[in-house]
């Protein structure tokens, strides 16, 4: 397993425990975040790595919900954006022109968090 | 229960960093050049001779990123140019906060040029800016010709891929045409460069291209 989802664990973490600084919050039950396609992080290895940094945190055994979203491109010659299916490349997938323009895909968000009542 | 919203994009704290060190350097005329790619594609390789090429004309130091062992960067520092080692334990890259720490041990050096070799892994360092002028990708002829598509952001944030290992490129069946169609696929304004640190073939492109830079830099800054 690549150590990436651990420093994303930690990272949300921070996130969340300087807004419940802030707001004096002392418990959260659950994290939403927004992850790209292209940020390489695994769904699974973060799971198991926000369980793990989250022990004896404001944050322990909170749900963290992911949203994945999917590459999508601006394809110049097509004129619109499309997505290039995972391993493609940033190809767009109806005419195989190179689109670097990366519109959605690259997201690392923190979205927002669950407080119990 | 309530919802408190937060909307914080986790790369802020280290694109603010990174600003910031583009600043610095830009004061101080120093072309930085951030170097990624796998494990085995000959990072250290190329850097050893690159250091040896520029040493002798210019002010280089090299920034080494790896998860254990300093064994990189005691091969660089036989060039005789200062070399600091970060060793990044459980990070997977090398991130803004990690080079302002590492430059703080050197106090007031001024560099022509500062080389940082970055953790060997395509993904995550692909997200870190660290204030650098040129983003460097390499990619050996041994890796397979589809390496850019596995790895697209990686390319696609550089601005010239490398492929190394050039003299060994028959005897593996490396597919030139195929492999420069994926790199343009996911990059077609990236420069590619083909070359073997080993033998030196392309190694003369490679450090014009430095050279010119630098002198861009030093111009840049001073007019």
């Amino acid at each position: 397993m690549e150590l990436h989802e651990i420093t994303i664990a930690l990272s949300l973490l921070e996130g969340v425990q300087s807004t419940a600084l802030e707001q004096g919050i002392d418990r959260v039950s659950a994290v939403h975040v927004r992850l790209g396609a292209l940020s390489g992080v695994g769904r699974d290895a973060l799971l198991f790595s926000w369980d793990v940094a989250t022990a004896e945190t404001i944050a322990e055994g909170s749900q963290l919900c992911i949203e994945e979203i999917p590459l999508i491109v601006f394809c110049e010659h097509c004129e619109g954006e499309r997505a290039p299916p995972p391993g493609s490349g940033l190809l767009c997938p109806e005419c195989g022109t190179p689109s670097p323009r990366i519109v959605r895909g690259r997201e690392m968000l923190l979205v927002a968090m669950e407080v119990p009542a | 229960m309530r919802v408190v919203k937060i909307a914080s994009n986790l790369m802020v704290k280290n694109d603010a960093l990174a600003a910031r060190l583009r600043d610095r350097f830009a004061q101080n005329r120093t072309l930085v050049v951030n170097i990624l790619s796998s494990p085995g594609s000959g990072k250290t390789t190329l850097l050893e001779e690159t250091l040896d090429r520029l040493a002798p004309k210019y002010s280089v130091g090299a920034l080494v990123g790896d998860q254990a062992t300093a064994n990189d960067a005691t091969r660089l520092a036989r060039s005789g140019v200062p070399v600091h080692q970060i060793t990044t334990a459980a990070e997977c890259r090398l991130d803004a906060e990690m080079i302002t720490q590492a430059l703080a041990k050197w106090g007031e050096k001024r560099f022509d040029a500062l080389f940082i070799e970055n953790v060997g892994n395509l993904i995550c360092p692909a997200e870190y800016d660290l204030g650098e002028d040129l983003r460097v990708v390499l990619f050996s002829v041994t890796e397979g010709e589809d390496k850019p598509l596995k790895y697209p952001l990686a390319f696609n944030t550089s601005n010239v891929a490398l492929v190394t290992k050039i003299d060994i490129a028959e005897a593996v069946g490396y597919d030139r045409l195929l492999a420069q169609r994926n790199i343009q696929a996911v990059n077609p304004d990236v420069s590619i460069l083909e070359l073997s640190a080993r033998t030196g073939a392309g190694m003369d492109e490679w450090i014009k291209l430095i050279d010119g830079l630098i002198g861009a830099k030093a111009f840049a800054a001073t007019r």
